[in-house]
């Protein structure tokens, strides 16, 4: 679909600002009540999901006159779909495929951001979404002599990802999940340096060529490989594989599953005991494209039935982040014992975004860091000694941030602590 | 009127550069309407610093809270008050709460209801600014309109700062009137036309007691929000009654006897919107429910503040309802749909389903005041919608109106509106045409003066007072920089 | 000036007055105002001849005073603040024009008293929000359209209740109609169809009848206005609860107006409860005054159609509770003082003489508005400004009235005095002014400034003033309403 099949979504579009905050029921009090980093951060509404839908109808109708004010909203903006969920709590419309449509006609018309066509050249050169990456991807897994799932027939492919595979201060997740992996009998394998980036984040950017480039790429290795389960740490990812992948059809059938979801199932099988105490005081944080925009994508098409609703024939089924994922890492965290979890305002389908998505992350830092810092403060607001995330990103942001304005909440990923349980 | 380089820095330098834009790009996010420029003031001072920039250059300008509402003149400069978004203060003894304009419904009432306090929520929803005035479910306790401000601070059109009644006097917000004549008269805004000039920086708004619960225990993942359980000491219900007249009779009753929380005269179109998360669940819960009710009804919450008054007030209402041949609908009688609309129509969160979802825009005539006689004008305005529904122009809500109780029965609002999809040309002549002829009818049967309709004919059959708001802005705003603007809906 | 002849013409012969006994009654009034000699008195027997009257002063310059009640006045907000005024004194518009039970709303002239209004709506089922036993001569719009408080705080929705609409010639000689009132059609038109008077707010965005209130009859002369009613209870208990702890009475009343339990409710001070209830002058006064508690709260409990006796004892099992938590009782009588005595009394306007002037003859009062933290402070400060001018802070009356559904208190000192003693005058004089200014200096804030201290009340925010002025202009253009008053 292009940004013009959402012409009728847009103009639904009646200003009530409610995509700038949580789920009107949801709000326990003054505080933590945006959704939105994008205008919460800069404040003119065209930095909303309704600003954006405005602004982007008009251009269809008026033509695209890009400035750079247009640019700067463009792409300050995570992609993180919270105004959709708030939004579609009363509407029948689509907001973030409208919106991440705009970022791509940006990008196809050349009009792109200088620090993401970095990172695009880097992931053409080196098939990572970490610039300037240093050494091969399976170095980190040097000598634990795992199984190379392109060669060895596995039950599970276990995607690294980008950031953990090449950050040296996250290749401890790659490590804690395969303890975990093993520690459950799983026969799995990784990809080593035959594993490339799933694509999701230069999806997110706008680049939707090196996307599909990659996405191709990838499930070729999987159906020649014949992997029938994918399980990735990474919640940039798991939406990819899982969903964009599908949106593209690309996808077949694949079985994807976070490592949250599959832990959790391994603990319910009765294949994963976690019986060391980990004494903690946690929160937890929703990524987004494991949260509400993990839901798995629905393939519709159809026409607006002439009169007076926006409805359609067939019927459109909305995807309102109703069906994320997100009891099963909160069950994994209640299933350590000793972790207490308490839950910060903004969770699950309304959660707030760590800010490292949509490119942002790349493009503007300060942006990034700011919205990591919102959601340190609420989760330092619960008393939690530690803020719990199932995403490297998310981890890293948080991390970095709190490196750099201080705070004494430590930052896990959930493999983190589930390894200390083992 | 394009701001030039020099007028745009002395803006700038009250706000900074982060807080003023006039790039095109913006402005479409804005009504479809190219401002001079979009401006972000962060406090009272600098609204007034620009207020009075706008005199020097003789700019005009509006400005917004959430900014749904308006309709505004080309070239005006946008006072967009997104970054003024503090309470000030919530007085529990005294019953008042003070918050400047970006402060939302939904962040004041979960601050209140943790005190075991509310607040008049427009209709509009939660999402909207908690400081200008309105009218909403709650208005049968909660009063509505332009009765629940106190004091309010206010930068004229001229760049004064006002802080009237006791704010002005001994720097309290208790009082929004005197010394002497009150200023409340004019310091009303409101959807335009005839909104009052100048800005509205903070003002304090009275609050009510609330016997629910600190927090509503909300379950489920959106769309598919409801309660866990049903707070104790409340209870919902949907009364359908067999002619309209004994509907009144019943809803007088209720009020007079001073026993329902909430009386909202939902038509069941707008509960089968409420109650669902999808046109289509809509139309096939409208058809169902349309089925079983016997005529037009309305929805009631009930809130014990103990558990005699709450065995009390049930009682009553189940005798009111009976004597009038009341029948209570079933649907709503699970807790599940008890507790979606007990909390949607408390937290005023989903006016959107009922106004928006279906086509995308709706007309409407709302009109305060003396319900049974809007009541009996709206019947007709009802029927009238019947010949639109049938060619399609509009969504079959079965020709019904709404309303609710203000102020036990003292007051009432009515309301009637047509859903349609705005890019069907005929649709909305069709929808205009009855929206006019509704108007026009009300107007010469004597019913009431929708101040929305044309100011010409309407102003001189009402004693001019257009002329004389007019007269009352043109001395309040002499270099005409503070125009009302249109309205959206 | 206004010929005699022109006004005679308007008014019949015997409705206008040049006698000197007649003027020297309208020259000064209890208040310590400057006396003034108004030119002639006016009684205008209906609007028409209001707006002739009006007419003709806008065309000689001649100031206008409009008074509807009868003496003795208090404030002096009805003696001339200038010379050569004539008084337009609406006694003689006595016209009862509509009382609805339905819609719970009633429609007089202003001639029209409480002692009057009272029957004729308790005829039909409904009942006024009353201030605190007015005298006899008090009209019912003379009160309203000062935003006096009203006994039933729960029933104050806004400060402008329960006033609904008025008809007003404005200075301008413009006849206008505020609220729902204002049309479309007349009055009698809007009868037709089902319409009533009730709807305050409008035409368009303005509430018109905020800028009337509190105006002091500057901005023009009310000919009817509409009022609200509230619904007779079919039963109802009376309760009191003295205390000698003023901080504990006022946590009580604000949770019993926060919960709406209680109807009529409000505090007076053993001085005041006193004056009022004393039956055997003077023997009788401090006899009742010892009897009392320092502090007595006043409530009524009621019940209306459905199930009063459920509804009453839920109330009253509500504010056991309260008062169980607060360590006081509510009991049925006060001192010598029962509480359905006081119910009784609070129904009906003040028996004669007035309840203010029994005691000494005279009365001068000193009201605000404040918040109940306040308060406490506030009566301090005046006890010993009293105490400073040698009036025994024990002699002064004090009545607190929570209003609009509690978000503040209408505080009231009653300094009784003899007028025929220059010195206890000059005294009581001496110490309003200087209360005034104390009380200001301690945000007591003096919603409606009478006579002698409105200068000094309104100084206080010049920013207020000058809006006000300028709607002044427009409505008075010739500044011939009221001159003097409030702050024009
Ligand atoms: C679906 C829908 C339902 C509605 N239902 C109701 C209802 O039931 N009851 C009801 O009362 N209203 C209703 N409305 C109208 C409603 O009052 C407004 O939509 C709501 O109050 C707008 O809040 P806002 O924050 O968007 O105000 P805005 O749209 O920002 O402002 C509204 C008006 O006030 C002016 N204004 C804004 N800020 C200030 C200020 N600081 N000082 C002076 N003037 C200012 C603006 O210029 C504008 O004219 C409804 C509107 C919609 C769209
Ligand atoms: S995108 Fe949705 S929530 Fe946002 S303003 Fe538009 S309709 Fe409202
Ligand atoms: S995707 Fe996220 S950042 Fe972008 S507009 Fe929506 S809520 Fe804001």
């Amino acid at each position: 679909m292009a940004l013009e099949d959402y012409r009728g979504d847009m103009e639904m579009c009646c200003r009530c600002s409610t995509c700038k905050f949580i789920p009107m029921q949801k709000v326990k009090g003054a505080q933590y009540v945006n959704v939105c980093p994008s205008i919460a951060k800069y404040n003119f509404h065209a930095y909303s999901a309704g600003g954006r839908l405005n602004i982007a109808a008009a251009m269809l109708k008026d033509g695209f006159k890009y400035t750079d004010k247009l640019l700067d909203i463009v792409y300050n903006c995570q992609l993180c779909g919270a105004c959709g969920v708030s939004c579609n709590y009363a509407m029948d419309m689509e907001v973030l495929q409208p919106i991440s449509e705009f970022r791509l006609r940006c990008v196809e018309d050349g009009k792109t951001n200088p620090a993401l066509d970095k990172v695009i050249a880097g992931l053409q050169k080196q098939g990572t979404m970490v610039p300037g990456a240093k050494g091969k991807r399976g170095d980190w897994a040097t000598g634990l002599k795992l199984k190379d799932a392109t060669k060895e027939k596995v039950d599970v492919l276990y995607h690294v990802g980008c950031l953990t595979s090449y950050d040296k201060n996250m290749q401890k997740l790659a490590k804690a999940t395969v303890k975990i992996l093993q520690k459950a009998g799983v026969n799995f394998g990784i990809a080593g340096n035959a594993e490339t980036c799933c694509g999701g984040r230069a999806y997110q950017m706008g680049y939707k060529e090196d996307f599909l480039n990659q996405a191709k790429k990838n499930m070729d290795m999987i159906k020649k490989a014949g992997i029938k389960t994918l399980v990735t740490g990474c919640a940039d990812g798991y939406q990819a594989f899982k969903v964009l992948y599908d949106k593209y059809n690309l996808k077949g059938d694949l079985e994807v599953l976070h490592i949250s979801e599959y832990i959790d199932k391994l603990i319910k099988d009765g294949k994963l005991k976690l019986n060391k105490k980990v004494n903690l005081n946690v929160t937890y944080h929703d990524p987004c494209r494991l949260g509400r925009l993990g839901e798995p994508w629905i393939h519709w098409e159809g026409k607006k039935v002439p009169g007076d609703r926006f409805v359609f024939d067939p019927p459109k089924e909305y995807r309102r982040g109703t069906k994320g994922v997100y009891e099963p890492p909160r069950d994994v965290l209640k299933s350590i014992p000793g972790v207490k979890l308490t839950e910060m305002t903004r969770i699950k389908e309304y959660a707030w975004c760590c800010g490292a998505g949509g490119g942002v992350n790349e493009s503007n830092p300060g942006f990034a860091r700011w919205t990591a810092r919102e959601r340190i403060e609420e989760a330092g607001s619960t008393g939690a000694e530690a803020i719990v995330t199932a995403c490297p990103w998310c981890e890293k942001n948080f991390s970095e941030t709190i490196k750099e304005n201080g705070s004494n909440l430590k930052v896990y990923d959930i493999v983190e602590l589930v390894e200390k349980a083992i | 009127m394009a701001l030039n380089k020099e007028v745009y820095k002395e803006f700038e330098d009250v706000v900074g550069e982060e807080n003023i834009c006039n790039d095109p790009a913006i402005m479409p996010a804005y009504f479809s309407t190219e401002f001079a420029a979009v401006i972000l003031p962060g406090n009272t001072a600098e609204v007034q610093a620009i207020v009075k920039l706008c005199n020097k250059h003789k700019m005009q300008f509006r400005p917004i809270c959430t900014g749904w509402t308006g309709m505004f003149p080309p070239g005006i400069i946008l006072l967009d008050l997104r970054r003024m978004n503090r309470i000030i203060e919530i007085n529990e003894k005294n019953m008042y709460a003070v918050v400047e304009p970006y402060v939302i419904s939904s962040q004041l009432q979960a601050e209140l209801m943790k005190r075991g306090l509310n607040f008049c929520i427009k209709g509009a929803g939660t999402n909207c600014t908690a400081m200008l005035r309105g009218h909403g479910h709650m208005d049968q306790t909660t009063s509505g309109d332009d009765r629940n401000h106190l004091a309010i601070e206010w930068i004229t059109p001229e760049g004064d700062i006002v802080r009237s009644g006791s704010l002005g006097s001994s720097d309290e917000w208790f009082c929004g009137d005197g010394p002497g004549p009150s200023l409340r008269s004019i310091l009303t805004s409101a959807v335009p036309p005839g909104v009052t000039p100048g800005v509205f920086t903070k003002a304090a708004v009275k609050l009510y007691h609330w016997s629910g619960p600190s927090a509503y225990p909300v379950e489920g993942i959106s769309p598919h929000y409801s309660l866990s359980e049903i707070p104790p000491n409340m209870m919902a219900r949907y009364f359908s009654f067999p002619s309209v007249e004994k509907m009144w009779q019943a809803e007088l009753k209720i009020g007079e006897s001073e026993i329902c929380f909430e009386l909202m005269g939902f038509n069941i179109s707008m509960v089968a919107a409420n109650i669902t998360t999808s046109n289509e669940e809509e139309e096939e819960t409208f058809n169902r429910l349309n089925k079983e009710v016997q005529g037009p009804g309305f929805f009631v919450i009930v809130v014990g503040d103990t558990p005699a008054d709450f065995e009390y007030k049930q009682r009553v209402l189940e005798k009111i309802v009976s004597e009038n041949d009341g029948k209570s609908l079933k649907a709503v009688e699970d807790p599940r749909i008890e507790g979606i609309l007990m909390c949607q129509c408390t937290r005023i969160s989903a006016s959107i389903r009922e106004t928006f979802r279906n086509g995308g825009a709706f007309n409407s005539i709302p009109i305060m005041g003396q319900r049974d006689l809007t009541i009996k004008w709206a019947i007709g305005a009802g029927k009238a919608k019947e010949p639109l529904i049938e060619k399609g122009y509009i969504v079959d809500d079965g020709g019904a109106f709404f309303g609710w109780g203000v102020e036990q029965g003292h007051l009432g609002k009515t309301e009637i509106f047509c859903k349609f999809d705005p890019g069907n040309p005929e649709a909305k002549a069709a929808v205009e045409g009855w929206q006019k002829e509704q108007n026009r009818r009300a107007f010469t049967e004597r019913y009431f003066a929708s101040t929305m309709g044309p100011q010409d004919e309407i102003g001189p059959a009402l004693l001019n007072y257009h002329l004389w708001w007019q007269k009352i802005t043109e001395a309040l705003d002499p270099n005409g920089v503070s125009p009302s603007g249109g309205s959206l809906v | 000036m206004i010929g005699k002849e022109k006004l005679v013409k308007i008014v019949g012969a015997g409705n206008v007055s040049y006698e000197q006994k007649t003027l020297d009654e309208y020259s000064k009034d209890i208040s310590f105002v400057n006396a003034v000699r108004p030119v002639c008195v006016v009684k205008p027997k209906n609007a028409s001849d209001v707006r002739k009257i009006v007419n003709l002063a806008n065309k000689t310059q001649t100031p206008l005073v409009p008074v509807s009640s009868g003496p003795p006045h208090f404030r002096g907000d009805t003696v001339p603040g200038i010379g050569g005024a004539v008084i337009v004194d609406l006694s003689k518009m006595k016209k009862i024009i509509n009382v609805d039970r339905a819609r719970r709303v009633a429609m007089v002239e202003p001639g029209v008293t409480f002692g009057e209004l009272i029957p004729a709506a308790e005829k039909e089922g409904i009942r006024l929000n009353m201030p605190l036993l007015p005298r006899k001569s008090k009209t019912v719009i003379g009160s309203i359209l000062e935003r006096e408080p009203v006994i039933m705080p729960k029933y104050q929705w806004d400060i402008s209740d329960p006033l609904s609409c008025v008809e007003v010639i404005f200075g301008s000689g413009d006849e206008f109609r505020t609220g729902q009132a204002a049309g479309p059609g007349t009055v009698k038109e809007q009868w037709a169809v089902g319409g009533v008077q009730k709807a305050p707010y409008g035409p368009g965005v303005a509430s018109w009848h905020r800028l009337i209130q509190g105006a002091q009859g500057t901005m023009g002369i009310v000919t009817w206005a509409s009022m609200r009613c509230e619904i007779l209870p079919s039963l109802e208990e009376p309760f009191v609860v003295g205390s000698s702890n003023l901080d504990t009475l006022l946590e009580m009343i604000s949770w019993l107006i926060r919960l709406r339990m209680v109807n009529e409710c409000f505090i007076l001070n053993n001085t005041n409860l006193a004056a009022i209830f004393t039956k055997k002058w003077p023997r009788g006064y401090q006899n009742l005054k010892d009897s009392l508690p320092a502090w007595t709260l006043f409530y009524t409990v009621a019940g209306y159609e459905y199930l009063p006796e459920e509804r009453i004892s839920s109330h009253i099992k509500g504010i056991t509770e309260i008062t169980q938590r607060l360590g006081v009782e509510a009991v049925k009588a006060a001192g010598g003082v029962s509480a359905n005595e006081i119910l009784k009394a609070v129904q009906q306007p003040s028996g004669e003489p007035y309840w203010k002037l029994r005691y000494k003859g005279a009365c001068e009062d000193i009201f605000f508005l404040t918040i109940n933290d306040k308060l406490e402070g506030q009566i301090g400060v005046m006890n010993e400004l009293a105490e400073k001018a040698d009036y025994s802070a024990s002699e002064m009356g004090v009545y607190i009235q929570p209003i609009v559904q509690g978000t503040g208190c209408h505080c009231e000192f009653n300094l009784f005095y003899d007028p025929g003693n220059p010195s206890e005058l000059n005294r009581v004089r001496g110490l309003s002014n200087s209360a005034v200014k104390s009380l200001m200096a301690k945000d007591a804030f003096f919603s409606r400034p009478y006579g002698e201290n409105a200068n000094m009340i309104l100084n206080r925010d010049a920013a207020t003033v000058a809006v006000l002025d300028k709607l002044k202009k427009m409505f008075d253009p010739n500044s011939i309403m009221n001159p003097g008053k409030v702050c024009f």
